[in-house]
Order: structure tokens, then sequence, then C-alpha cells
């Protein structure tokens, strides 16, 4: 465990922002929090960087205790969503700004920002003033500058959002690609799960100020522990198990024991196979083509169903179909979302 | 109105509305516009002429040869510029430790702090000396207490009494100025490993620099311009503007006075124009920015709390001494308290405070209903004629209010033309108080129309709505908090102003703060310290109605915006 928060716990009056929070990060390791807004993530983040404190509960950086440290002393390195460069610096002064408090000679200064600008693809903008930037090249330089210092860690509170999709995706695999190669342990704040899926090591998946989920992505998308994650992380079908039960029982044999209201099955819309049958018990009701795959709504006798499929089938609305769903497939998980029955 | 004009829109919009439209847009820009030309063009023009017509009725420039020549005016000229640079450089630097006691550092009693920095807005500005000369003049509490007597009228006291009046001003630029870094840059800088102090010298003083700039520009103005302190405490220091007061009024010497007004107008305008320049650099609000919450550091805010308390007092004394001795008997002889000085014997009575809040009610509805057809019309009027416009209603700030008083009285006590009628009316009055603070309005105005998102009103027009139900159903809601700020800013400058209206009370018409100046010459302090209140007093209660009203909007509009 490189950096751990443990047992951290935040309250805004009345409010619990953080119950009993705790995570982990490993050397080298990208985590992406994700959760929906207000569900505590930029807190916690803050917790960790020193800019706020905790009620209860402690964060660690190689075993070390950092709850008496300020934020300056942390060596850490932050990118915030917007509006965090200084307006009076230049790009450059922006940059070197880590280094200048810190007492580095001048032409040494000089030479990171130099190399920095190239690592961002931004070599250009050394004299200009971040109100002269568009708003990717102002988290660029941003980026640089956090990193300029060879952070402990790297915190980044949803850095992308404020941007438009196209420089949002062209910046993300940047940022992937420059924590690969610097290998600084990087937290990464979002509430865009597809972000989180295409840069994370690891997804820690939030709700109401508690960790629901923590894993992989393949581990958050194909294994959802709770009906929460398996809605946040895409698209899904969520069937009830007294359905299961009457349409298709094979698909009991994974559920834990528990009661009907406990678990809930999930099935992802790739997962369902489609063939045309005359005798089949589900009908198309709509297709839209999504380029790649083709989206199909069907009516089944397990309900309304949402499948995806790659290509072939030329089905059309109102056409026969037999559903294929393997047990594996069929995920069972924990029924935490409160009055909202499917 | 054939074919070519069907691409406007599908609208099918009558041709005769849009007409209808540009008339109103032009009756709009037309009435302010006439107005402003007739109210502070033609008076300014008076004035300059005046200031070259020789004793001989002939076009010359003698009288600037000869009060260029007279030591007097050199004395003044210089008395007023190092003042005018005292003044600022004290403000600027209370100010900022005000401003930056209130908007960087945790401490409690910042809503006390504010209330008390107003205070010194509420009054007309002898108010400050009367409170000094009570305070540390020859009778005052001090030198009873004390036995330290020091010599209070003169450049120190006018120094301390201008600082205070100057004071509120500088708050409030320097505060915007420091408002406007957003808290996730602290955080930045901290994160990179910023001391407080260096967070201090790298970001937040060069975010206040162009307010630090600007406030001193408008404190020098202040400065310079104000008759009041000088009158009541500026014993032998002459300024320009007790200069113009004694050629005009002890020498009835209008040319000469005039020659003087011109001469102090100059810094003036200068002081004007480079403060525009310098707004312009300022940066603006980000839209969602996020405020800058500060965490209590003892180093750094038991100190400037201290401080902070330290220069809230010294404004508060000086008011509330003028309170406090409005009721004692026979300062500082009789310390018994009384209410007898609140019987004011000067002829007249209260009847000047009555017609003041006449004159000020009417100036401000007045003015309010002229700067918003204004900003209207602006919205509908071609470039050329709005760019010119703009630049006019912005000028009369750059005009001292002794000059603007001068020129007022040299063009409406003038036979020559029917506007003659005026002279010596309530209504001049009035118009004067409105034009002296045209500009602090009319910009209000039109920052809060800047705020009206033009979708808003793209849409309205788009559902057929004309320019007369555009403004009535759409902008006045959206700009009604702008509206009740622009009506009591006028209500209450117009109390409490004094040099421009200096001039133009007659014996039968005064206003209160020349009440308050007259009973002051006449020895009668201690009335004239009860009069300060009730002139305060209603002040206050305009404040305070104004904060209620704009609460009370600010609730009912829900998602509007917050200014
Ligand atoms: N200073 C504060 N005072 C009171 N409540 C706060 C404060 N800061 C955060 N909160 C509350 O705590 C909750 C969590 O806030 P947080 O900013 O951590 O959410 P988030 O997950 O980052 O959301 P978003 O995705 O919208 O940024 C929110 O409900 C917020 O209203
Ligand atoms: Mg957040």
């Amino acid at each position: 465990m490189y950096l751990t928060v443990e047992h951290a716990t935040k309250t805004f009056g009345p409010f619990v922002a953080l119950d009993d929070v705790s995570i982990a990060i490993e050397k080298g390791e990208f985590v992406c929090l994700l959760g929906p807004s207000g569900c505590g993530k930029t807190t916690l983040l803050r917790i960790i960087a020193g800019l706020a404190e905790t009620d209860s509960g402690v964060v660690t950086i190689e075993g070390e205790t950092l709850s008496n440290q300020p934020a300056r002393k942390r060596g850490f390195g932050i990118v915030f969503q917007s509006y965090s460069l200084f307006p009076n610096m230049t790009v450059a002064e922006n940059i070197g700004y880590g280094l200048r408090i810190r007492g580095a000679a001048n032409d040494q200064i000089a030479a990171r920002v130099r190399e920095l600008l190239e690592l961002v693809k931004l070599p250009q903008l050394a004299d200009k003033f971040p109100s002269q930037l568009s708003g990717g090249q102002q988290q660029r330089i941003a980026l640089a500058r956090a990193i300029a210092v060879d952070p402990r860690v790297l915190l980044l509170d949803e850095p992308l959002s404020a941007l438009d999709a196209k420089v949002r995706a062209d910046l993300r695999s940047e940022i992937r690609q420059l924590q690969r190669t610097l290998g600084i342990p990087t937290l990464m704040v979002t509430h865009d799960q597809e972000e989180a899926l295409a840069l994370a090591d690891k997804i820690i998946c939030m709700n109401h100020g508690t960790v629901v989920q923590a894993g992989t992505p393949e581990d958050l998308y194909h294994r959802p522990e709770t009906r929460f994650v398996a809605d946040f992380m895409g698209t899904s079908n969520l069937i009830e198990t007294d359905v299961i039960r009457r349409v298709q029982p094979d698909l009991l044999q994974t559920r834990p024991d528990a009661p009907d209201a406990d678990y809930i099955a999930c099935i992802r819309p790739e997962h369902i196979e489609l063939t045309p049958d005359a005798d089949g018990t589900a009908t198309v009701r709509e297709i839209s083509f999504l380029g790649n795959l083709k989206r199909i709504e069907l009516d089944s006798p397990l309900g309304p169903l949402l499948v995806e499929t790659h290509g072939a089938g030329g089905f059309s609305p109102g056409d026969k179909l037999a559903l294929g769903i393997a047990p594996e497939h069929c995920v069972w998980v924990r029924d935490d979302v409160i009055g909202a029955a499917a | 109105m054939t074919d070519k004009t069907l691409p406007r829109g599908t609208s099918g919009a009558p041709p005769a509305r849009f007409d209808g439209d540009k008339a109103l847009a032009l009756v709009c820009v037309g009435v302010p516009l006439i107005g402003l030309v007739l109210f502070f063009l033609y008076p300014m023009a008076i004035v300059f002429l005046r200031s070259i017509t020789t004793v001989d009725g002939e076009y010359g420039l003698s009288n600037y040869a000869e009060v260029l020549g007279s030591s007097g005016f050199w004395r003044a000229t210089r008395h007023s510029m190092i003042m005018g640079g005292a003044t600022t450089l004290l403000s600027v630097v209370l100010g900022f430790i005000i401003a930056h006691g209130l908007y960087r550092c945790a401490f409690r009693g910042k809503r006390l702090i504010r209330a008390v920095i107003v205070l010194p807005l509420l009054a007309p500005s002898l108010v400050q000396a009367l409170g000094l000369i009570f305070l540390l003049g020859r009778n005052g509490v001090v030198n009873q207490l004390f036995g330290v007597e020091m010599e209070i009228y003169g450049f120190w006291g006018l120094l301390i009494a201008n600082t205070l009046y100057a004071l509120p001003q500088a708050v409030m630029i320097i505060g915007a100025a420091l408002v406007l870094l957003d808290a996730r840059t602290y955080e930045a800088a901290e994160v990179m490993g910023a001391s407080p102090m260096r967070q201090f010298r790298d970001l937040t003083l060069p975010a206040a620099r162009f307010g630090i700039l600007n406030a001193a520009f408008v404190v020098f103005i202040i400065t310079i311009t104000d008759f009041g302190n000088a009158a009541v405490i500026g014993g032998d220091y002459s300024v320009l503007a007790t200069e113009i007061y004694s050629q005009v009024i002890g020498q009835r010497n209008f040319n000469m006075g005039a020659v003087v007004g011109i001469m102090l107008l100059l810094p003036t305008v200068a002081a004007y124009y480079i403060e525009r320049r310098a707004m312009r650099l300022q940066g603006r609000h980000p839209v969602n920015a996020q405020r800058f919450v500060p965490r209590f550091t003892p180093a750094r805010d038991l100190p400037m709390a201290g401080l902070n308390l330290l220069i809230c007092l010294a404004v508060l004394s000086v008011i509330a001494i003028v309170f406090y001795a409005s009721f004692v008997r026979l300062w500082p002889y009789n310390m018994s308290l009384t209410l007898k000085h609140y019987d004011i014997t000067l002829a007249g009575g209260y009847s000047s405070l009555w017609i003041t809040i006449w004159i000020s009610l009417a100036a401000a509805a007045g003015g309010t209903f002229l700067v918003f057809l204004l900003a209207v019309g602006l919205r509908r009027a071609p470039a050329m004629l709005a760019q010119p416009l703009q630049v006019l209603a912005a000028m009369p700030a750059a005009v001292p209010g002794m000059v603007l008083g001068l020129a007022y009285i040299l063009t409406f006590n003038s036979t020559a033309t029917p506007l003659y009628l005026l002279y010596g009316t309530a209504a001049l009055i009035g118009i004067v108080n409105f034009y002296h603070y045209h500009t602090q309005a009319f910009l209000t105005v039109m920052t809060g129309f800047r705020q009206l998102p033009s979708a808003l009103e793209e849409a309205a027009g788009s559902l057929g709505a004309g320019l007369g139900r555009v403004a009535v159903n759409i902008i006045a809601p959206f700009v009604a908090p702008m509206l009740i700020s622009v009506f009591f800013f006028l209500f209450m400058r117009s109390m409490v102003t004094l040099s421009a209206v200096v001039f133009l009370t007659t014996p039968d018409l005064s206003v209160a703060a020349v009440t308050i100046m007259r009973l002051d010459d006449a020895g009668l302090t201690s009335q004239a310290a009860a009069f300060s209140c009730c002139v305060m007093a209603v002040v206050a209660a305009a404040l305070l109605g104004m904060k209620a009203i704009l609460a009370y909007l600010g609730r009912n509009a829900g998602t509007g915006s917050d200014g």
C-alpha cells in the first residue's frame, strides 16, 4: 500500500459527506474515484491533499501518517476542473512555480519548464498568460505544473469535465500515457464511467459518501456487486428474482441464497444472443444504429430488454426472436437502490 | 416592403410595429440626451466661457494669467495635491488592511466591520471633521482626559477626516479585486508548497494590483474635490475646493472661481481617465468561480483582526462622538445630557431637512427613470449614436461637485435663457444632484443590463413582444434589483452631498448639509451635531430599507442573479 485512507469520516453540520471511507493506492497505480454528483469524491480528494480535515480517520503515505502535515508539506500535485492557473503569471512561470518555491536555480527551472512544455505538446505557449489559452491548453499547463516537482501523488479533480468531447478524448489518452511513463501514483475524480473504464487500473465507485465497490474496470463492469454499480457502469438489464424463476429458472444457479428482494439479476446488453424464430417469445420494438453496433429494444417475458449486437442480423420491428442467455452471464447484484423496483 | 424583406423572419410582424419600436428607442435615448446636454454639457461650456471672459466682457486669458500669477492659487494647488496624495496613501493602506481582513482572513465579527466601514457614507463629509473636533480639538475628549492638546485644524485634521471619509470606497474597490481570485488558485499554490507569506506575495498582491490602483485614483478624486471637511477643519490649510468657494462666495468673483474650477477639473479628469483605463485591465469574475474560504491561521489572523478592530474603532469613534455630543448640554463644561440641541434655533429649523428628503426622493425617482430609459435605448440605438452617448453619460463623474455647482449658478442665474426660471428652486438642486452622480447610476444600470441574458430578450422578441413590452415584462424584473440600488444610491448621495449644492442654496432654500455647515459656522456646534444625527438617521433608514427590499426581491427571484 503506497497511499491509504483509513476510516475517513467527514460531516458538514448534520450532513455526512464521507461515512467511514477506506481506500488504497499502490505505487504507480492509476485510480479513478467514480460516483454521481455530490457523493463526496471531491471531499475525499481534498482530504488526501490536506486541503480539508477529517472528523476521524487517517491518511498515510508509505506507512507515514499525514494527519498533521499541512497541504504544502505533502509534496503532492493537484489539477482542478478549471480556474486554477495563476492568472498573473505566464505559462512558464506557472509551471516553474513549484521549483521556484523550492529554491531551484533559474536555469534549472527554465530547462524543466521546457521539458514539460514539450511533454504536454505546447512548447510555443511559454510566454502566454492563462487568459490567452483555450480550456484544453489550460488543463495541459495545469497538468505540467502539477508534475513539475515530481509529486509523490498526483490528484486530479475532474480535470476533463469542462472540456468538449474531442479535446477531452485527446487529453484523456495523453494523461494516461504520461502517467504510465512517469509512474506517478494518480487519483482522479470523475463522474464519467467511460472515462474511468478507459483510464483506470482500479476504480473506486462511491455513492452517498461510502465506497460501494472497488476493483479493476473489468471487475466493476462484469462483476458488479450492487445494483447501483451495475446501473452506474454502463447500461444493464435488471430483472427481479421472481420473473427469472418463472421464465428462465436455470439462471438461478449462480444466485446467492437470500430472500427474493435482496438480489436482482443483471444481464449486460451484449450478453443476450438473438436468433430469428417465428415461435420466439420476444418481439423487436425498436432498433437504433450506433455505427459499429446495433441497439435493439425488445418486449419479452422477462420484460423490456435492451440488447446490443455487432453487424449481422437484419431484424426489423415486429420480428419474433428467441433469446439466449448463458447462466455465467447473469450476475446477481445486491439491490441497494431503495424504492426503485423495476 | 416586398419579397426582399421576407427573409427577416416568419413572425409576420406588421411594418407599423417596427416603426413604433424605432420611435420608442429614439424617445428612450432622446429624453436623457436632452437632459445631459441641457444640464451637463451646456453649464460646463458656460463655466469654461466665463473663465475666459475678462472684466470688460471680452474673451481673453487674463483671468488665467491673474490666477496663475497669484501665490494663493499655487499654495491651494500644492495643498490639494499633497493632501490628495497623503490621503490616498493612507486610505489605500488602511483600506487594503480591512479588505484583506474581510476576504482573506478568518476571524469573527466581519458583519460588524462591514457595517462600521460604511458609516462615513451615511453622513455629509463634514461630519468626519465635526467628530474630530469633538475628539481631538482644543475642547475635545482627548484634551479633556489626558491634557494632550493638539492643533487639529489644518493638515493633520483634514488628513484624518479625508481618510475616514474615503475609506469605505477604498475598501469596496480593493475588496472587489480580492474576491476575483478563485479559491482553487490558492489551493493549487498551497498543494505546490507555497507558504501563506508566498501566497500573499505571489497571488494576493498581484491580483489586488489593479484594485489598489483604482482605489488610489478614486480616493484622490474624492479628496481633492471634497469641500465639507476642508471647510470645517481645514483651517488655514487652503485647498482648491475652498479657494473656489472663497472666490465665489467671499469675493463674488465668479470668473476667477470659474478659472480655479477649471484648474481643479484638470487633475480630476486625468485621474478619472486613468482610473477607467485601469478598470478595464482588471479581469471579470469567472462564472462558476469558487469563493475562497480562509482557514484560521493565528499568525496571520490575530494581528489582522487587531488592526481591523483599531481602524473600525477610529471610524466608529468619530461618528459616535458626534452622536454623543449632540446630547451634551454645554460641551465641555457641562456634560449633562439634554435634548435641547435638537431644537434647531437657526432660521428655518428643520425645514431644510424635509426639503432635502423631498429633493432626494425626486432626484432618485427621476434619475433612476432617466438612466433606465437611457440604458434601454442604448441597447437598440445604432453604434454611431450609442458610443458617444456612453462616453457622455460617463463624463459627469470627472467633474468635481464644486465645479458643477458653480457651472449651475453661472448658467441658471443668468436671465439670458428661460432656464432662469429654475434658479433658486428645489428642482434645480434635485437636478444638480442627479447629474453629479449620473455616471455611477448609469454604470450600475448598464452592469445590470449586461447580466441580462440576451437570449431571454431575443426569445421575448421572437414571441412578438415589441420593445415596450420587452422592457416592462422581461428587462424590468431582471434589473429591478439594480434599479432599487440606483434609486437608493441617488437618494442617499443627495441627502448628504454638499459640494455641488453649496452654491445653489439661497437664504430661503437650504439643504441639510448646508444647514450643518451654517450651524457650525455660527458656533452652534452641538446643534450641527444634532442636525447631522437626524440626517444620518434618515440615510441609515434608507440603507436598511434598500437591504430589506433587495433581500425580499432576491428571495422571490429564486433563480435570478445573485448580484
Ligand atoms: N464546505 C461545505 N459545506 C457544506 N457542505 C459541503 C461542503 N463541501 C461539500 N459539501 C457537501 O458534501 C457533499 C459532497 O460534496 P463533494 O464536493 O465531495 O461532491 P462530489 O462527489 O465531488 O460532487 P461533484 O461530482 O458534483 O463534484 C455535497 O452534498 C456537498 O453539498
Ligand atoms: Mg467534485
